[in-house]
């Protein structure tokens, strides 16, 4: 197969077999072509070259979910495939197909709730019902475990087990190699468009193929220099809600030169944290950023130039402007301080320091890959010298490359005494990168370990125990 | 009986009568809009069928041909803008506008064509009272059915799905360029009864300005209505009410100018107390187009 967008040959020259009843992975660094291909074995884009045959009906669940917010979960499932009484919907009939697949597949979700009342977990799982309800023989995952909490990750994979085990063919595109290993019979490689290495993942190991992925050693991340902490952000009986997200009554603090890891189970109050500390919200208690008090009720605008830097967790909703170039977007929020004529400089610092590609202030943000777009809003956030750098998954559904790119520039603003709060559900990204770990569970702090006294299986239990 | 009790009937009646118009146009704008059309022109559609159902109604004798014509008159000019918002994909406030001054013109030019003299038409046959309270009635009907078609039907998923998110509905399979032009064709006609009810039912001629703003009132109930059959229907009654109490009021001395503003105004106050707290339809008025 062969696809070419303008001058990116996004995908070249591929073969690619899936057996029935297989998990087979694909990987590959950012702008491989995995989603490239993915796609085009759906049907949505084009091959300019080759063919797709497949022994039945072929269903994707896409990374950014396409699912209506505002229906409900069975209308979202069987759009378009309504059962029908007469010339109206069968209602219950509709519901009893939602929970019947719900229970043959083990992915329960309530029929009648409204999507964008779901955590993004549950939202998967509608978007997987959807794509099962249609039977499908070959089954495409794309960076299907991107926004999912450690728990969820193994159930996930649990019910994809089954779907294989009916016969199904599963191809995940991934970056994540512990899963990988883990889940998979066999992988496939890719990386700047061509298949470079196949395995049976048995007789592979995750550093072989991460370095097949990257064509080269992993670059480590930046080291952890020597810094003097001084209080710089300090938190007393917090409280604020953003949406469904609830944080009460937190009391914490983030010294200058520290990277404080956030760890929690998506939907236990990090968006509420995240958003009262952009100012998106207002909050109750006491917030105090090196000793001066913030008005809880300050706006963005006011946060950031007190150097407050929040990278937000849904960068193409809350961080980016699409259809603009990656030089207004590298400007944007920083229109009024940086003069026009910096504007071009400014972008090309980003695009030098963050590898962004391609290399071109002009390019279109909205065709970049997420790992580049996601590169630019923290190039334009890391910008300056911010005091407090919030990160809220700062390397979601993002390569490995581009993964430790932007850890290492968290930790470089550390050494450079900014303060870190690292908000993320990865684990081992907050272990990576955390000198303290506060676990966040319903809302509250429930457990702080400074690094050396980190206990993964605590902390998971922690993470687990707010839930219930 | 009573004088106060039955000033309160009087205005209650003519709330009723005062609504209809309203009632129909603000149910073919959430129809359209439902769909992810946002439609400005329901002022022309109203035009165009309220002076369609004149002329029609003149050459046959029958009202009821007229208001069939109207309805498909009404139909017609939705489907251009139907054209323009989803074949041609423009801005579709810049597109229902020009309908807009194109239907008040075109009737303008076609009272002097066809009835020589500018102003009004001459008075053509019309539905009489039990016509008019069948329409009345049948309003709230219409407002019923939509409810059911939106809620209860695949093709009512669907213009939603289209409305909320054309291309996750696309990938569903569903064609969402040729539902929402459906769509808007559909709430054309339903609009266009609004003219016609003005035309034939309240009147019997059609007289140049005779919409005078309802479609703009219309849509104004159907944000006020949360773009659903029933609360735009509750809206138009509830902008309908102050246009009777206008009529009533103007009987009882107050200056009529000041009073003339008051739907209007009711309209400008309802709409300012409920910004920020209602959601439109996530596409609605955002042009669709194909990858």
């Amino acid at each position: 197969m062969r696809r070419r967008f303008g001058a990116v040959q996004a995908v070249d020259g591929v073969d690619l077999e899936l057996l029935p009843g297989e998990i087979h992975a694909l990987v590959g660094e950012n702008g491989a072509g995995k989603s490239t291909l993915a796609a085009i074995a759906y049907g949505a884009v084009r091959a300019d070259e080759g063919t797709v045959e497949a022994l039945g009906v072929v269903g994707l669940v896409h990374q950014h979910f396409k699912l209506i917010e505002r229906l409900r979960v069975w209308e979202n499932v069987l759009l378009n495939r309504e059962p029908k009484r007469g010339w109206t919907i069968d209602v219950p009939a509709a519901r009893a197909r939602v929970l019947e697949l719900a229970a043959k597949y083990g992915l329960a979700v309530d029929p009648d709730a409204v999507v964008e009342t779901l955590p993004v977990g549950i939202k998967q799982r509608v978007e997987l019902l959807r794509e099962l309800d249609r039977e499908p023989a070959v089954l495409l995952l794309d960076e299907p475990t991107a926004a999912l909490a450690p728990s969820e990750i193994a159930s996930f994979f649990e019910t994809v087990r089954g779907l294989a085990a009916r016969g199904t063919a599963v191809l995940v595109v991934t970056h994540k190699l512990a899963e990988v290993i883990a889940y998979s019979q066999r992988v496939t490689v890719m990386r700047a468009g061509a298949v470079v290495a196949r395995h049976l993942t048995g007789e592979t190991n995750a550093d072989a193929i991460a370095r097949e992925m990257v064509g080269g050693e992993v670059p480590a991340l930046a080291t952890r220099a020597a810094t003097e902490p001084a209080v710089l952000l300090e938190a007393h009986g917090l409280s604020a809600t953003s949406g469904t997200s609830a944080l009460t009554d937190v009391t914490f603090a983030v010294r200058a030169g520290e990277i404080v890891g956030i760890a929690g189970i998506e939907g236990n109050g990090q968006s509420a944290l995240a958003d009262a500390l952009a100012g998106i919200v207002p909050f109750t208690g006491e917030l105090r950023l090196a000793g001066v008090v913030l008005r809880p009720d300050d706006s963005p605008a006011a946060r950031l130039a007190r150097g407050i830097r929040v990278i937000p967790q849904d960068r193409r909703r809350e961080a980016l402007v699409l259809d603009w170039d990656v030089c207004d977007n590298v400007v944007l929020g920083r229109q009024r301080t940086l003069p026009r004529a910096g504007y071009d400089a400014a972008a090309r610092e980003v695009i030098e320091r963050f590898d962004v590609r391609p290399p071109d202030p002009g390019a279109i943000v909205g065709m970049l890959s997420g790992g580049n777009q996601q590169k630019v809003v923290v190039g334009r956030l890391l910008s300056g010298a911010p005091k407090l750098v919030v990160a809220y998954q700062p390397t979601r559904g993002i390569d490995i490359g581009a993964a430790a790119l932007v850890q290492s520039r968290l930790i470089e603003a550390r050494n450079a005494g900014a303060g870190v709060l690292l908000i993320s559900f990865e684990l081992d990204e907050i272990f990576a990168c955390a000198d303290r770990v506060l676990v966040i569970a319903g809302g509250a702090f429930v457990g702080s370990f400074d690094r050396a006294a980190i206990d993964r299986g605590r902390i998971g239990a922690l993470m687990a125990g707010g839930r219930a | 009986m009573n004088p106060v009790l039955a000033g309160i009937l009087a205005v209650l009646g003519l709330t009723l009568v005062k609504a209809t118009p309203l009632i129909y146009a603000a149910l073919g704008g959430v129809l359209s809009e439902r769909s992810g059309v946002v439609n400005i022109g329901l002022e022309g559609i109203m035009i165009a069928g309220a002076f369609t159902a004149v002329v029609v109604s003149g050459l046959s004798g029958s009202p009821l041909v007229g208001a069939l014509a109207g309805v498909l008159a009404g139909a017609g000019v939705a489907a251009l803008l139907a054209f323009a918002a989803t074949r041609l994909g423009v801005d579709q406030i810049v597109a229902g506008t020009g309908l807009n001054i194109a239907a008040l013109a075109a009737a303008a030019f076609g009272l002097v064509l066809i009835y020589h003299q500018p102003g009004a038409s001459r008075e053509v046959p019309a539905f009489g009272h039990a016509g008019e309270n069948m329409l009345i009635l049948l309003a709230f009907l219409a407002a019923a059915a939509l409810h059911v078609v939106l809620t209860r039907t695949p093709w009512g998923l669907h213009v939603r799905a289209c409305g909320e998110d054309p291309s996750a509905a696309e990938a569903a399979g569903i064609d969402a360029l040729r539902t929402r032009f459906t769509a808007v064709v559909i709430g054309g006609a339903i609009a266009a009864l609004g003219g016609v009810y003005l035309s034939l039912a309240e009147l019997d001629l059609y007289s140049d300005g005779m919409t005078a703003g309802r479609g703009f009132i219309a849509l104004a109930a159907v944000i006020f209505g949360r773009w659903t059959p029933f609360g735009a229907t509750g809206a138009a009654l509830f902008f309908g009410f102050f246009a009777a109490l206008q009529y009533s009021l103007q009987r009882a001395g107050v200056p009529s100018e000041l009073m003339q503003a008051l739907p209007y105004l009711a309209a400008l106050v309802a709409l300012a107390g409920f910004a920020g707290r209602v959601r439109a339809p996530a596409a609605d008025g955002v042009p669709y187009v194909r990858q």
